[in-house]
């Protein structure tokens, strides 16, 4: 037994010590229970297939960027994404060297340590001049396109749709022999987003030669959240601007809506596989929000 | 509430459904008229207004568009020697991994052509010839959309983030705090062609001429873009 000051001194003793872990307890659980432990990101279903991760309006630096980009990384672990796409708004602000590193590098440092590489479009936010930051994959061009296996990607310039851009598009839609054919820009031609919508302007003049050759599919960002749309002429749109900046509950659900996701940050995993494109839209907290498939049908289109 | 409130309800939220999507489905449409008016007019620049000819140095009648987009592409020549001039004298920008080199060569650039055009007024591009048909080409593109699609347009065009720098002159550099707002697209295939390095943009309700690579407000033609009503 032992003496009441004993106890008292022995109380003193410990009290700051268990404060501290109690402390450290608290900051554990703060920082990793908003990321769910294990990633509900469903695997691929075939080994060779075109694996990829969709980023919108990602250029915060803030901590819902750096959490979402946490949860791409987790994701990665069983859903091994080869490249990334970007939507736009890769930068918000200023575009100083340290901006480049605190909402770019930073945020998405294991995935450019894991030699993921990114292919960036261009958003309202950004400085045409990231056409030259290698890391971007733009190949100095604020408009440009590439291959990867059956899948080729137009990716636009959306914020200034000029005539150059419109006749290179033509071009190479009509050359292009691709199975799949996708394209991604900044600015959805659809959209039942309550702040911006439609971009009815830019519709008029794109859409007319994605159903002239075959486009299967659109992603777009730009809204800051997530949205499946009915398909559109043929063509399959999905606007994910959402993976840093938030417009929650902004979306207004319409005869265009297939689905929509506006309470939390989001990201996509895509797989093409065939004839077959595999999606699903992944909150900052790991869970799968949207999930489906898109069937190529011979002639072009999809269904 | 009674059932035939709940009924009426429905058929208010369904009628407001339908209108809307007129709306969007009035908005395409006119901007495809536009697009159909563009491809008839693909031969000249921009759509001719309806204003006299003037007479030309030989005294003979010459169309007064034409001769305003003549010296529209002029001055862009002139300033375009500035531009090449400045680039050859500052390093060569290439595709780096280093974010530095591009700020740097961005900010090297508009110093120098800031330099070069020291004491650039506006009007020097707009010229007070060109503006007419600029602002003629801008109101019609308005003019021809429907109400809903102007007032989107123009909430979207001149709501700018707060705090962000509206104050716009020539030979200065475009703030960061402004973002590119996204120029209407219909309305960009009307407007006489640029070379590359240029590009329109909105402010406001201002058009402004903006180097891409030096980030260079070149020059401003205000009060261009029209109220929503």
């Amino acid at each position: 037994m032992t003496t009441l000051p004993v106890r008292l001194f022995s109380i003193l003793l410990v009290l700051p010590a268990a404060i501290v872990a109690v402390d450290a307890l608290e900051l554990q659980q703060r920082q990793p229970a908003q990321i769910a432990a294990a990633p509900a990101a469903r695997p691929p279903v075939a080994k060779d297939s075109v694996k990829f991760l969709v980023i919108g309006d990602s250029g915060t630096g803030d901590r819902a960027q750096i959490e979402t980009a946490q949860q791409m990384w987790k994701a990665h672990s069983v859903f091994p994404y080869e490249f990334a796409i970007m939507l736009g708004d890769n930068m918000y602000g200023s575009e100083r060297p340290q901006d480049y590193a605190r909402k770019f590098e930073q945020p998405f440092k294991p995935l450019l340590d894991a030699k993921i590489e990114f292919y960036a479009s261009l958003g309202n936010h950004d400085d045409p001049n990231q056409m030259y930051y290698k890391p971007f994959g733009m190949g100095g061009k604020r408009f440009y396109t590439y291959e990867k296996k059956d899948v080729r990607f137009f990716v636009l310039d959306s914020n200034y749709m000029d005539k150059d851009q419109q006749r290179w598009l033509e071009q190479e839609l009509s050359q292009s022999k691709a199975k799949w054919k996708i394209a991604y820009f900044h600015h959805p031609i659809y959209s039942s987003g309550g702040r911006h919508g439609s971009e009815v302007d830019l519709r008029s003049i794109i859409e007319p030669l994605f159903i002239k050759y075959n486009l299967n599919v659109v992603f777009a960002g730009h809204e800051h959240f997530y949205e499946r749309l009915k398909p559109q002429k043929g063509i399959h749109y999905f606007t994910a601007g959402g993976s840093a900046k938030l417009r929650a509950g902004d979306i207004i659900v319409g005869a265009m809506t297939a689905k929509g996701f506006d309470t939390d940050q989001s990201f996509m995993l895509i797989e093409i596989d065939g004839d077959t494109l595999h999606f699903q839209a992944i909150s900052r907290r790991g869970r799968v929000v949207d999930s489906g498939t898109i069937t190529r049908v011979t002639n072009g289109g999809t269904s | 509430m009674t059932i035939l409130h709940s009924a009426l309800l429905v058929l208010l939220a369904t009628s407001v459904v339908a209108c809307n999507k007129s709306t969007e489905s009035k908005a395409a449409a006119d901007t495809v008229d536009a697009q159909r008016a563009l491809s008839a007019n693909q031969s000249s620049p921009a759509p001719v207004p309806a204003t006299a000819g003037t007479v030309g140095a030989d005294g003979q009648p010459v169309n007064a568009l034409g001769a305003a987009v003549l010296e529209f592409h002029k001055h862009l020549e002139t300033y375009m020697k500035t531009h090449r001039a400045a680039e050859g004298k500052v390093p060569n920008l290439k595709r780096t991994d280093d974010p530095t080199e591009i700020s740097s060569r961005e900010k090297a650039l508009g110093e120098m052509i800031m330099t070069l055009r020291a004491g650039a007024q506006e009007s020097e591009i707009f010229a007070k010839e060109v503006q007419p048909y600029l602002r003629k080409i801008i109101v019609d593109d308005f003019a021809k959309r429907s109400l809903a699609d102007r007032r989107a347009l123009v909430h979207e065009l001149t709501e700018l983030p707060k705090g962000a720098a509206t104050k716009v002159s020539v030979n200065t550099v475009y703030s960061t705090s402004l973002p590119l707002l996204t120029f209407p697209a219909a309305l960009l295939q009307k407007l006489p062609d640029l070379p590359p390095e240029l590009e329109y943009r909105i402010v406001g309700r201002h058009l402004i001429l903006r180097d891409v690579k030096a980030n260079l407000i070149v020059d401003v033609l205000r009060d261009a873009i029209p109220s929503s009503t």
